[in-house]
């Protein structure tokens, strides 16, 4: 079959479909619960369960070993979002101890062609984002926590996600041993 | 050059999956029970590495040889353990085990969703593509 | 292990875009969530409704932004040429590898290796065949409303005979 006009670009309209389905998503949750406070537990929890298995997809194709330190960590996660999203956050605001940072970020596919409505202010549309980076860290022994600290869906000027070392977690020992 | 048997370990040690090519030695204990000698020695042969090693353990535990075999060892950072047996002329072996976590377990697992993590995999598929990439190896 | 990969893959420019993979995984887990909302507790037949319709919406949006830089579409036959070719092989890497219609609004869209069934099936076996349909009802939904947004309503079922191939059934329903 001939046309003329641009051929589609693939990677483009993959992207694409990516964006379109995770707002699918996101407003069929909306219809399924009640409470928005729920779609943002709901939505870091499927981002967990989607972390565990791309760090597995991520250690494959980078072929990194275990991190060093907490700033190799965020090294680590600032080129998965490189590989995944498209984009890399800068990493600021390092918290005196070096167990807390920041990730700050100004476009991210997920929300391309998003605007929130005014009776969604409380929903944290990127929350999957949490959920990834906690599945992410637990399957490499580490604790972390994350939260939304500016949003730019709510009209703030960058969109920052606060990740905390929380703890190590131990290898698994075997019956019998100690 | 021969391929013996492969196994591959969870992190929270339960054994995902055997498989055998070349095994002409049976351990005469069942499965489950193999598995969990097979993995109480890995993890004590890396905490002797670590404790003992006169160098920077670094690396850590990469592979045993005795006269006959040798046990070649992978540990993914996400702690998935493989562990192929091969006979001591198999080169390179640590290239075909990262081919393994790479190219199968991370295709037919991880990108499988009908594939629970951290069971027994059962997944055919996987088992065929296992069985075509180390018969395709040139050691087997 | 292979560093180097990922040394040129952060020296490339953001493009901004998701990797493929990206999507794979979160359809896997919006498959897990429809069958674990609570209207799937029941035993039976699985109810993936909100899956067809999630893929409605999202067909429905992918036409509208594609088809503002092509042409209109000549027919009928035109515009599901324009899906098996075009937009599958940019969605699922490959296009629809047969097409069957009786040229009275029935279409029949052959896929031998369908993007979400080809890392969960061999040919030789069985295996995962009862499930497997769970992994197409979004895609039957992002058919229809890919239609729907050029006009043309119908409806979608998919049939699996092995893995991983799969034939798409689109009627379309005259008025």
């Amino acid at each position: 079959m001939s046309r003329t006009g641009a051929r589609l670009d693939a990677k483009k309209v993959n992207s694409e479909l990516f964006t379109l389905t995770y707002g699918a998503l996101v407003t069929q949750l909306l219809k399924d619960y009640e409470n928005v406070e729920d779609v943002n537990k709901q939505l870091e929890r499927m981002g967990y369960n989607m972390g565990i298995r791309l760090i597995e997809d991520f250690l494959a194709r980078t072929g990194s070993g275990r991190c060093y330190d907490f700033r190799d960590t965020a090294e680590k996660i600032q080129s998965g979002f490189k590989i995944f999203l498209g984009i890399t956050p800068t990493i600021t605001n390092w918290s005196p101890a070096g167990d807390a940072f920041s990730l700050c970020f100004e476009t991210n596919p997920l929300t391309e062609f998003v605007e929130l409505p005014d009776h969604c202010l409380n929903l944290k549309y990127c929350n999957i984002l949490t959920g990834v980076l906690r599945g992410a860290c637990e399957m490499v022994q580490m604790e972390v926590a994350s939260w939304f600290l500016q949003d730019q869906l709510k009209n703030d000027s960058v969109t920052e996600i606060r990740v905390k070392f929380v703890k190590r977690l131990e290898d698994a020992i075997p019956a019998g041993e100690d | 050059m021969t391929v013996h048997n492969l196994y591959i370990f969870s992190r929270n040690c339960t054994l995902l999956y055997y498989a055998e090519w070349n095994r002409l030695n049976k351990s005469g204990m069942t499965k489950e029970e193999e598995a969990k000698l097979m993995y109480g020695m890995l993890f004590s042969i890396k905490s002797f590495i670590n404790k003992i090693s006169p160098l920077d353990p670094k690396d850590g535990f990469l592979h045993y040889k005795t006269s006959k075999y040798t046990l070649n060892y992978l540990e993914t950072p996400s702690g998935l353990k493989f562990v192929l047996n091969t006979d001591n002329s198999a080169q390179n072996v640590r290239g075909l085990l990262q081919q393994l976590y790479s190219q199968i377990y991370v295709e037919y697992v991880i990108k499988n969703p009908l594939c629970q993590l951290n069971e027994p995999i059962q997944s055919e598929l996987f088992k065929n593509k296992l069985d075509e990439l180390v018969k395709s190896s040139p050691y087997f | 292990m292979k560093q180097q990969n990922v040394d040129t893959k952060t020296n490339l420019p953001d493009t901004g875009e998701a990797d493929e993979c990206l999507f794979e995984y979160l359809h896997a887990e919006m498959v897990n969530y429809v069958l674990s909302s609570k209207t799937n507790g029941k035993e039976g037949e699985e109810e993936l409704s909100p899956l067809e319709w999630m893929g409605f919406g999202v067909g429905y949006r992918i036409m509208e932004r594609l088809t503002r830089e092509w042409a209109r579409f000549k027919d009928e036959l035109d515009t599901i040429k324009f899906i098996c070719m075009d937009l599958w092989s940019s969605l699922y890497r490959k296009q629809i590898d047969n097409l069957r219609t009786n040229h009275q609004g029935v279409y029949v869209l052959h896929d031998n290796a369908f993007r979400l069934l080809t890392n969960i099936g061999a040919p030789d076996s069985t295996q995962y065949l009862r499930e497997a349909p769970r992994l197409l009802a979004f895609t039957c939904g992002l058919l229809r409303g890919s239609l729907a947004n050029l006009g043309i309503v119908s409806t979608v079922t998919a049939e699996i005979a092995t893995l991983p191939s799969c034939k798409f059934h689109v009627q379309v329903q005259r008025v």
